[in-house]
Protein backbone atom coordinates (compact mmCIF):
# COMPACT_ATOMS: atom_id res chain seq x y z
CA UNK A 1 0.00 0.00 0.00
CA UNK A 2 2.98 2.29 0.54
CA UNK A 3 3.84 2.09 -3.15
CA UNK A 4 0.31 3.28 -3.99
CA UNK A 5 0.73 6.09 -1.49
CA UNK A 6 4.05 7.08 -3.10
CA UNK A 7 2.24 7.37 -6.46
CA UNK A 8 -0.87 9.07 -5.08
CA UNK A 9 -0.15 12.41 -6.80
CA UNK A 10 0.24 10.61 -10.14
CA UNK A 11 -3.09 8.85 -9.63
CA UNK A 12 -4.76 12.15 -8.72
CA UNK A 13 -3.36 13.72 -11.89
CA UNK A 14 -4.99 10.91 -13.84
CA UNK A 15 -8.32 11.71 -12.13
CA UNK A 16 -8.16 8.46 -10.19
CA UNK A 17 -9.32 7.55 -6.68
CA UNK A 18 -7.32 4.83 -4.93
CA UNK A 19 -9.28 2.61 -2.53
CA UNK A 20 -7.62 -0.09 -0.45
CA UNK A 21 -9.88 -3.01 0.50
CA UNK A 22 -9.18 -5.77 3.02
CA UNK A 23 -11.17 -8.16 5.18
CA UNK A 24 -9.80 -6.43 8.30
CA UNK A 25 -11.97 -4.35 10.62
CA UNK A 26 -12.18 -0.54 10.31
CA UNK A 27 -10.23 0.00 13.58
CA UNK A 28 -7.43 -2.31 12.33
CA UNK A 29 -7.37 -0.40 9.04
CA UNK A 30 -7.20 2.88 10.92
CA UNK A 31 -4.09 1.76 12.79
CA UNK A 32 -2.58 0.47 9.53
CA UNK A 33 -3.31 3.74 7.65
CA UNK A 34 -1.66 5.75 10.41
CA UNK A 35 1.31 3.43 10.68
CA UNK A 36 1.93 3.47 6.92
CA UNK A 37 1.01 7.15 6.45
CA UNK A 38 -1.75 6.40 3.94
CA UNK A 39 -4.01 9.26 2.80
CA UNK A 40 -6.48 7.23 0.74
CA UNK A 41 -9.47 5.31 2.19
CA UNK A 42 -9.01 1.75 3.42
CA UNK A 43 -12.32 -0.09 3.19
CA UNK A 44 -13.30 -2.92 5.47
CA UNK A 45 -14.85 -5.96 3.76
CA UNK A 46 -15.32 -7.66 7.09
CA UNK A 47 -18.24 -9.79 5.82
CA UNK A 48 -16.12 -10.80 2.78
CA UNK A 49 -19.09 -10.15 0.48
CA UNK A 50 -17.20 -7.82 -1.87
CA UNK A 51 -14.11 -10.08 -2.05
CA UNK A 52 -16.48 -12.89 -2.96
CA UNK A 53 -18.37 -10.78 -5.55
CA UNK A 54 -15.06 -9.97 -7.20
CA UNK A 55 -14.18 -13.66 -7.23
CA UNK A 56 -10.93 -13.28 -5.32
CA UNK A 57 -11.77 -14.63 -1.87
CA UNK A 58 -9.23 -17.21 -0.81
CA UNK A 59 -11.63 -19.79 0.65
CA UNK A 60 -8.89 -21.71 2.37
CA UNK A 61 -7.55 -18.76 4.33
CA UNK A 62 -10.62 -16.50 4.41
CA UNK A 63 -8.95 -13.41 2.99
CA UNK A 64 -8.92 -11.77 -0.43
CA UNK A 65 -6.07 -12.61 -2.77
CA UNK A 66 -3.86 -9.65 -3.54
CA UNK A 67 -5.51 -8.15 -6.64
CA UNK A 68 -5.86 -4.66 -8.11
CA UNK A 69 -8.78 -3.69 -10.36
CA UNK A 70 -8.85 -0.48 -12.40
CA UNK A 71 -12.45 0.69 -12.89
CA UNK A 72 -13.11 3.49 -15.38
CA UNK A 73 -15.59 6.34 -14.98
CA UNK A 74 -18.33 4.25 -16.56
CA UNK A 75 -17.88 1.52 -13.95
CA UNK A 76 -16.18 -0.92 -16.34
CA UNK A 77 -13.10 -2.94 -15.34
CA UNK A 78 -10.20 -1.87 -17.56
CA UNK A 79 -7.26 -3.67 -15.99
CA UNK A 80 -6.54 -6.41 -13.45
CA UNK A 81 -3.23 -7.05 -11.67
CA UNK A 82 -2.82 -10.21 -9.61
CA UNK A 83 -0.48 -11.29 -6.81
CA UNK A 84 3.06 -9.86 -7.25
CA UNK A 85 1.90 -7.62 -10.12
CA UNK A 86 -0.66 -6.01 -7.83
CA UNK A 87 2.03 -4.88 -5.39
CA UNK A 88 3.52 -2.63 -8.07
CA UNK A 89 1.06 0.19 -8.86
CA UNK A 90 2.77 1.19 -12.14
CA UNK A 91 0.52 -0.97 -14.34
CA UNK A 92 -2.63 0.46 -12.77
CA UNK A 93 -1.27 3.97 -13.10
CA UNK A 94 -0.37 3.49 -16.77
CA UNK A 95 -3.95 2.38 -17.50
CA UNK A 96 -5.44 5.38 -15.66
CA UNK A 97 -3.18 7.78 -17.56
CA UNK A 98 -4.20 6.16 -20.82
CA UNK A 99 -7.91 6.45 -19.92
CA UNK A 100 -7.48 10.14 -19.20
CA UNK A 101 -5.46 10.64 -22.36
CA UNK A 102 -8.12 8.93 -24.47
CA UNK A 103 -10.80 11.06 -22.85
CA UNK A 104 -8.85 14.24 -23.58
CA UNK A 105 -8.40 13.15 -27.22
CA UNK A 106 -12.09 12.35 -27.48
CA UNK A 107 -13.18 15.73 -26.15
CA UNK A 108 -11.00 17.54 -28.71
CA UNK A 109 -12.93 16.04 -31.61
CA UNK B 1 -42.41 -31.66 5.94
CA UNK B 2 -40.47 -32.87 2.89
CA UNK B 3 -40.90 -29.50 1.26
CA UNK B 4 -39.63 -27.67 4.31
CA UNK B 5 -36.53 -29.90 4.41
CA UNK B 6 -35.68 -29.15 0.79
CA UNK B 7 -36.03 -25.40 1.36
CA UNK B 8 -33.75 -25.76 4.35
CA UNK B 9 -31.21 -27.62 2.22
CA UNK B 10 -31.35 -24.89 -0.44
CA UNK B 11 -30.73 -22.18 2.17
CA UNK B 12 -27.85 -24.17 3.61
CA UNK B 13 -26.30 -24.48 0.14
CA UNK B 14 -26.37 -20.67 -0.17
CA UNK B 15 -24.64 -20.32 3.17
CA UNK B 16 -21.80 -22.76 2.47
CA UNK B 17 -18.68 -20.80 1.51
CA UNK B 18 -17.53 -21.46 -2.02
CA UNK B 19 -20.92 -22.56 -3.29
CA UNK B 20 -21.84 -19.03 -4.30
CA UNK B 21 -18.38 -18.03 -5.52
CA UNK B 22 -18.84 -16.37 -8.93
CA UNK B 23 -16.35 -16.75 -11.74
CA UNK B 24 -13.48 -14.26 -11.45
CA UNK B 25 -14.18 -10.93 -13.12
CA UNK B 26 -12.37 -10.03 -16.32
CA UNK B 27 -11.49 -6.87 -18.21
CA UNK B 28 -14.60 -5.40 -19.86
CA UNK B 29 -16.94 -6.60 -17.09
CA UNK B 30 -18.97 -4.13 -15.08
CA UNK B 31 -17.46 -3.74 -11.59
CA UNK B 32 -20.03 -4.94 -9.03
CA UNK B 33 -21.21 -1.97 -6.96
CA UNK B 34 -20.66 -1.99 -3.20
CA UNK B 35 -20.74 0.20 -0.13
CA UNK B 36 -18.09 -0.43 2.54
CA UNK B 37 -16.95 1.55 5.60
CA UNK B 38 -13.59 3.33 5.48
CA UNK B 39 -11.17 3.35 8.43
CA UNK B 40 -13.29 6.02 10.15
CA UNK B 41 -16.51 4.09 9.62
CA UNK B 42 -17.75 6.38 6.84
CA UNK B 43 -19.53 4.52 4.02
CA UNK B 44 -17.83 4.63 0.61
CA UNK B 45 -19.89 3.63 -2.43
CA UNK B 46 -18.19 2.61 -5.68
CA UNK B 47 -20.90 4.04 -7.95
CA UNK B 48 -20.51 7.49 -6.33
CA UNK B 49 -17.34 7.88 -8.43
CA UNK B 50 -19.15 7.11 -11.68
CA UNK B 51 -18.73 9.88 -14.24
CA UNK B 52 -16.23 11.61 -11.95
CA UNK B 53 -13.15 9.49 -11.34
CA UNK B 54 -11.46 6.27 -12.32
CA UNK B 55 -11.11 3.98 -9.31
CA UNK B 56 -8.20 1.73 -8.41
CA UNK B 57 -9.46 -1.04 -6.11
CA UNK B 58 -6.44 -2.48 -4.36
CA UNK B 59 -7.40 -5.63 -2.44
CA UNK B 60 -4.69 -6.27 0.12
CA UNK B 61 -3.95 -8.43 3.12
CA UNK B 62 -3.05 -6.56 6.27
CA UNK B 63 -0.61 -9.26 7.35
CA UNK B 64 1.44 -8.76 4.17
CA UNK B 65 2.16 -5.07 4.01
CA UNK B 66 4.39 -5.13 0.93
CA UNK B 67 3.47 -2.59 -1.75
Amino acid sequence: MKAYQADIAKFEQASTQVLGISVDSSPANKVFAKQEGLSFPLLSDFQRTVSQQYGILNEQHGFANRTTFVVDKEGIIQHIDKDAEAIDPSGAHAVCSLLEHRKAEGSKQ
Amino acid sequence: MGKRTSIGAALLALAVPGMGQPAALKVGDRAPDFTLPDQDGRPVKLSDFRGKKNVVLAFYVLAFTGG
